[in-house]
Formats: C-alpha cells, sequence, structure tokens
C-alpha cells in the first residue's frame, strides 16, 4: 500500500507493508536521526511528532501515519540551523552518547510549544517516555528549562 | 501480528462492522494500535482502522460526558469537561498511565477493547459506572462492567459513557505497583458520594489480579448510610481481605495481595476524610 506523509514540511509517499511500523519507513527511507532501541514503546529512542504530538514509532503502523503531518528531530532543527533546545542540550551536558537525545528534544519541543514556561514537574511528565542512560536525567531538565527561558525571552522582543 | 495483508481504512462504522463480519474472526480493530504490534496475532490477517469514522470526541450532553472510543489518553486528560468529573480522577490517572508518547497513542477504546492488565484504565471506568456505546448493525448500550464480562466479539466500541449522576460523587484510583509504569500487583478503584457527614452511594472496584476487575457490592453496601468516620472504614478494612477474589501469581501472593486489600481502604478512608491513618 501507498501512504501520504509530511515528513518535516515535504510531502511524501511512500510504499509500506500493512503491518510495518512507522520507524522502520522513517529509517529506510533515510531518516536515520530516528533512532531504534526497545521496538517496545519503553524507551522512547524513536519518538517523532505527529501532528506536533510525541508518539512511539517503534509501536505507530505506518499506514496509521497517512495523511498526517510528522516531524523528526531534524525538522525541529539542524547542525547548520539548531533550535534553542538543541542548543541548550549541549551546553547543559544533556547529551553524552547522544542516543536518547534526538527523541528527548522531540519530547520537549512538544512540550515547550504548548506550555512555555513548564515546571520541573511538568517537564519531568513530559518526558517520561524517554530514557537517558548517561546523563541522570538532571542535565536534561536543565535543558529544558534553559531553553524555555530563552524562547521566553526571545518572545518578548 | 502474523502476516498483516491488508489495512483497511473503514469510512464509517456500518462500513467497518461490515468489513469484520465478512472477514472475522481474521480482523481486528485499530484504536492506537500499540496492542496490535506488542502482541501480536497470528490468527488476524486484515486490521480496520477507525480514524476516519469520527470517533475521536469528548462531548458533554444531559446524560454525562460521552467519550469517542478513538479519543487518547492525553485528550482524556486535557479534557475540562473530564477534569471536572468526580474529583478529576479519571483525567488525573489518564495522564498519568504508561508514558507520555503512548498516551498519545492508546486509545480509550482500545483500552477496553483489550483490556489488557497494565493500564488500569478498565477497573476505573467500572467503578466510574461508565457505559459502553455499542455498534452491532445497531446502536447499543450496556454497562462496561457486563462488557468485560461477556464480550461483544465484532462489535464496534462507538464510545464510552460517564453518567450525569456521578459528577459530583469523588473517584479514587490506588493501585500498588513496584514502578510507576508497572503493571499492578493490586488495583483499587472506588467511586464514593457523601453530603459530607454520611456516605449516600459507593462503589469499589478490586482488580485482585490484573485484568481481573470486579465489582463488590458487599463492601459497598458497608459504606452507604454509614458516616465518614475511623470506624466505618476501619470496618470495611477488616472485611474486604477475605472478600476481594485475589489471586496468586508470579507477581505476588494472594496474601500479599489481602494485605493490600487493606491498605486499598486505609487509603480510601485519608481520601474522603482527610486524616491519614
Amino acid at each position: 500500500m501507498t501512504i501520504s506523509i509530511t515528513v518535516n514540511t515535504v510531502e511524501r509517499s511512500f510504499a509500506v507493508q500493512p503491518d510495518e511500523v512507522l520507524l522502520d519507513v522513517l529509517r529506510r527511507e533515510g531518516y536515520l536521526e530516528v533512532k531504534g532501541s526497545c521496538r517496545s514503546g519503553d524507551c522512547g529512542a524513536c519518538t517523532v511528532l505527529m501532528d506536533g504530538r510525541p508518539v512511539a514509532s517503534c509501536l505507530t503502523l505506518a499506514a496509521k501515519a497517512d495523511g498526517h503531518v510528522v516531524t523528526t528531530v531534524r525538522g525541529i532543527g539542524d547542525q547548520a540551523h539548531p533550535h534553542v533546545l538543541q542548543e541548550a542540550f549541549v551546553r547543559n551536558g544533556a547529551s553524552q552518547c547522544g542516543y536518547c537525545a534526538p527523541g528527548a528534544i522531540t519530547s520537549a519541543k512538544a512540550l515547550l510549544d504548548e506550555n512555555p514556561d513548564p515546571s520541573e514537574e511538568e517537564i519531568r511528565l513530559a518526558m517520561d517516555s524517554n530514557y537517558c542512560r548517561c546523563t541522570g536525567y538532571e542535565q536534561q531538565i536543565e535543558a529544558v528549562l534553559d531553553a524555555a527561558a530563552q524562547l521566553r525571552q526571545e518572545a518578548r522582543k | 501480528m502474523g502476516r498483516i495483508t491488508e489495512y483497511y481504512h473503514a469510512a464509517s462504522l456500518e462500513d467497518a462492522f461490515a468489513k469484520a463480519q465478512q472477514l472475522r474472526p481474521a480482523a481486528a480493530y485499530v484504536g492506537g494500535g500499540v496492542e496490535l504490534i506488542l502482541r501480536r496475532n497470528p490468527e488476524i490477517t486484515t486490521l480496520i482502522d477507525l480514524s476516519h469514522c469520527g470517533l475521536d470526541y469528548v462531548t458533554a450532553t444531559g446524560e454525562g460526558i460521552e467519550i469517542g472510543s478513538q479519543t487518547t489518553l492525553t485528550t482524556i486528560s486535557r479534557s475540562a469537561d473530564i477534569r471536572q468529573y468526580a474529583g478529576g480522577s479519571l483525567a488525573w490517572w489518564a495522564g498519568r498511565i504508561a508514558h507520555n508518547n503512548l498516551r498519545d497513542m492508546i486509545t480509550v477504546g482500545g483500552a477496553i477493547g483489550r483490556n489488557q492488565p497494565w493500564n488500569d484504565m478498565v477497573p476505573h471506568l467500572v467503578a466510574l459506572d461508565a457505559q459502553v456505546r455499542l455498534f452491532d448493525g445497531a446502536e447499543r448500550i450496556m454497562p462496561l462492567a457486563g462488557y468485560i464480562e461477556a464480550k461483544q466479539p465484532g462489535a464496534v466500541i462507538k464510545g464510552v459513557l460517564l453518567p450525569a449522576g456521578n459528577a459530583g460523587s469523588r473517584g479514587f484510583l490506588w493501585r500498588f505497583t513496584r514502578t510507576q509504569q508497572d503493571i499492578s500487583t493490586l488495583h483499587f478503584s472506588a467511586l464514593v458520594s457523601s453530603d459530607g457527614k454520611v456516605m449516600t452511594a459507593a462503589n469499589l472496584v478490586f482488580a485482585g489480579r490484573p485484568g481481573h476487575a470486579a465489582l463488590y457490592p458487599r463492601l459497598s453496601e458497608e459504606l452507604v448510610g454509614k458516616p465518614l468516620s475511623h470506624e466505618t472504614f476501619a470496618r470495611v478494612a477488616e472485611m474486604a481481605p477475605d472478600l476481594v477474589e485475589v489471586g496468586t501469581d508470579l507477581r505476588a501472593t494472594g496474601e500479599f495481595r489481602r494485605e493490600l486489600v487493606r491498605a486499598a481502604i486505609v487509603n480510601l478512608e485519608e481520601h474522603m476524610t482527610g486524616v491519614a491513618q
């Protein structure tokens, strides 16, 4: 079957199997920034935004994404044009091995889009889907607080 | 899943039901799709997607609040109407099941249809007296407690109705787990009404083992008409471990679960009276 998905603002058509998951389709089509790990919805490495909301792409049937808008971490920002969140992750030491960073940043982006001034508890709840075995999470929380403060400052300008 | 050969976007409930009837038992309705991927069923060859059937809604009417079966847990947790219903217990819990990514995927219809033990949505809805609106060629409505007892194979879950009469009651949910995302060792949900001094209605639901939720009217009788006092709850806490059907499995012994039953009632007392025991 063929599905149409807008990935990082570009409309794409993909031939998929009826039982394929979005993670496999995206990686096959070159979106290697989407990481696979547990493949059971536990770790959050594969998080992408679907219509602005974070989902585990390893448990999302690709066919279910037909007609939807998908954003990967590269759609949020890339090396040439990093997003404030990505810069904050680097500045706060929130990424060490880096494997969880795409998913963690994507979850944080969904949070800040809806709530520009989240509390620490709200950040923890919004990122409870993202495992990180290096940082102990504290730096990630600090990075999101840092990015949120910067984004609010920019909004006031 | 085994080998899925077809993914069918149903255009309407009638279309979905007709397709399922034509293919049963080789077809499954897709809610969020999470369980279909995690627990592959080799008998299923066709998935019927309901996302074009207009079932993603939360509507408040005179009858109560109706939640469309394709509504995600995140939407439920954010609904202003559901946050006000029965003290907001359903909204609170929907915002904490599993984790953030999955809450944006799991639908209430999928949670009911699969009745998997890990999300504890069904026992809490049973405590809230929820009814389920089904479509099997015609629409009909039945208590959720009855639906999970006698599954309706092939029927599409259209929505869940939270009755208006319970809006002012207090919902309560207590689950014992090793971690927040783990399967419950014991689940307890309650819905209690009171006039501030005396309890006027009560539903108590225990899932003595995951996925085995049941109402305990005998325990409810011990609360209704009784004062909101330590003595009332102490009596129920003494009775409940012998009445509630708990099981022994790899996760916990029945003896341990019976102690948890007692602890659940103590927690309900604290919730209702504001006094910690």
